[in-house]
């Protein structure tokens, strides 16, 4: 069977994570929600997880490492944001806001 | 990649015997009335101090486990490294966590997990492995850092190393994914293999991968222009965290660049040899200029520490055997000094509650040991002859010298001098401004008056007779450069 490799050129995907990834940058660049600038982190992780996938499809379609870490990036992900929630729930709590640029007690 | 794994789990006991020590705290905590509280510091330090010895079991074996990780005298030097300073952490943790925070059972519980992800980056020759034990330190450390949970300037300190923490693995992971595709695989020797030939078919793909782990691991130990997050984690973590981030975190982070970068892209050294050093002159005069004019003890210290993470640096832009092996012994120097520093200022905060360097007045009076102790700290910091910041920085200069990167060495002589300056004005504090009526002398805790000459006679030992630890160091990193 054809694999859809062959069907599908490798650039379309590498063009695909660059957008999510330059969407994902831009995201936490301008967002003021904490909530939201994780959502964007999570866009830059998907987007390295679909670059893991397509190169482990076409560069070494033998070997399933790619694919192994997109697994585990999702894993991880996922932990980190449990932890992140965590921590901004507890600000939310204690200051009775989420957006960054209002909790600004340290400064340089 | 042989097709025969070496699955010998025995290789991974250490690591092993400290999940199962995080455990027994988590228990002790939970089960045993009378240890809450006061004890599990103490059961923590044995605990690794007992890790620790039956690590010094792997000196000068050299094996692997399926691959992903060493087992040789790089890991076993790094294992003993971060035990250690995890150890004196948690002793020093005792008073202040049983004072100000709440939960101690976890907090020794994350102290001892977290050692477990340094010791991996350190001893990971693969970039799957090498990114979980990273996650596995710094998953860690924000807990750690926000622990304070009902402070404000905790929970701030926190959300911002874990906002940009995140943002920063991020970009390391398109980075990696970069590197993996270009290259094929995520072993070092691999990627290394790879790079070896021709790269000019995927020139511009290869260095995006290397700017952006660059910038990813850049973040982990706070190289300028990714340090933001550095002053407001450092002021907002509780105090031993603080020391523990300086020490650690950063130690952990320049473990894996060394074995990353000699493993695996010194085939493509000409890429990311000249980043690196502009980062390294960045880190340099940015960490050590803003920290002229830092209030804050423990803003000072962040801003001192990204000036040593610049001449840190210095020492993989000009990577040899000869750079890394002063680049251990520097950090070693450096982190010795930093937690005898830490050691005096936690215990003052214990006495005083005071972290601003203008609440270090009359501290000469008032506890002359600490005192002492802190003044060696700073002048090691800054580079003073007798203590160990002279020789540690000397050998390190003189190595990237000799690599040709004079320019780097002389930025990084200027910048020593500058750093004086505000070690001074601390100093100042110390013994020149008198206490104000009525400020007794204080007693300081038997433990930490120990701590303190211990690791006061750490600083002179390395600054006095350096060898020991050099050989020690040679023999650590001479493997990476077979």
């Amino acid at each position: 069977m054809e694999p859809v490799a062959q069907q599908i050129p490798l650039e379309h995907f590498l063009a695909l994570s660059a957008i999510l990834f330059s969407l994902g940058v831009y995201g936490v660049l301008t967002r003021r929600n904490a909530v939201l600038i994780l959502m964007s982190v999570e866009l830059m992780l998907n987007a390295a997880s679909i670059n893991m996938v397509a190169f482990a499809a076409y560069a070494s379609p033998e070997k399933f490492t790619g694919m192994i870490f997109a697994v585990f990036i999702i894993t991880i992900a996922a932990a980190e944001v449990g932890l992140a929630l965590a921590i901004i729930l507890r600000i939310f709590r204690n200051l009775g806001t989420a957006n960054v640029d209002e909790v600004d007690e340290l400064k340089w | 990649m042989s097709s025969e794994l070496n699955l010998d789990y025995s290789l991974l006991t250490p690591e092993f015997c400290l999940a199962g020590l995080a455990a027994l705290i988590l228990a002790l905590d939970l089960f045993v009335d009378d240890f809450r509280k006061s004890w599990l510091p103490y059961v923590a330090a044995a605990g690794l101090a007992a890790v620790l010895a039956l690590s010094l079991g792997w000196v000068n074996k050299e094996s692997d486990f399926a691959g992903l990780l060493s087992v040789d005298n790089y890991t076993t030097f790094f294992r003993v490294f971060f035990m250690a300073t995890a150890a004196v952490v948690a002793l020093v943790s005792a008073q202040f966590v049983q004072d100000k925070l709440r939960h101690p059972g976890e907090y020794y519980a994350l102290l001892v997990l977290s050692t477990i992800g340094a010791i991996y980056m350190a001893a990971s020759r693969e970039l799957l492995t090498a990114y979980i034990s990273l996650e596995l330190l710094s998953f860690c450390l924000f807990v750690l850092v926000s622990y304070a949970k009902h402070e404000r300037r905790s929970n701030e300190g926190g959300l911002k190393y874990m906002l940009l923490g995140a943002f920063a693995s991020a970009i390391l992971l398109y980075g990696i994914s970069m590197i993996y595709g270009t290259s094929g695989s995520t072993f070092y020797a691999d990627i290394a293999a790879a790079y070896a030939g021709d790269t000019s078919a995927f020139d511009l793909a290869l260095l995006l991968g290397l700017v952006m782990v660059l910038a990813g691991l850049g973040f982990k130990v706070a190289a300028v222009p990714f340090h933001m997050w550095t002053p407001d984690a450092y002021e907002g973590a509780p105090l031993p965290i603080t020391a523990y981030l300086s020490a650690t975190s950063k130690v952990a982070g320049f473990a894996l660049l060394l074995r990353l970068f000699s493993g695996a892209f010194m085939p493509v050294l000409d890429d990311w040899q000249w980043i690196v050093a502009a980062l390294a002159a960045m880190t340099m005069v940015l960490g050590n200029l803003v920290a002229l004019q830092q209030h804050n003890i423990k803003r000072l210290l962040a801003y001192s520490s990204i000036g040593q993470v610049g001449y840190m640096l210095m020492a993989i832009a000009a990577l040899s055997a000869a750079t890394s092996s002063a680049l251990l012994l520097h950090m070693t120097g450096y982190v010795i000094t930093n937690l005898a520093a830490f050691t005096c200022i936690i215990a003052w905060y214990n006495l005083t509650g005071r972290d601003e360097i203008s609440g270090f007045r009359g501290m000469a009076e008032r506890t002359p040991l600490l005192a002492a102790a802190l003044t060696a700290a700073l002048f090691s910091l800054s580079g003073m002859p007798l203590f160990a910041g002279f020789f540690t920085k000397f050998m390190l200069f003189q190595a990237v010298a000799d690599e040709g990167f004079l320019w780097l060495t002389v930025i990084a002589v200027v910048m020593s001098f500058v750093s004086l300056y505000y070690y001074l004005l601390v100093i100042r504090e110390i013994y020149v401004s008198k206490p104000e009526e009525g400020e007794e002398r204080l007693p300081v805790p038997a433990l930490i008056s120990g701590l303190t000459v211990a690791l006061t006679i750490g600083v002179f030992y390395v600054g006095i007779f350096p060898r020991h630890l050099l050989d020690v160091a040679e023999e650590a990193t001479k493997l990476l450069f077979a």
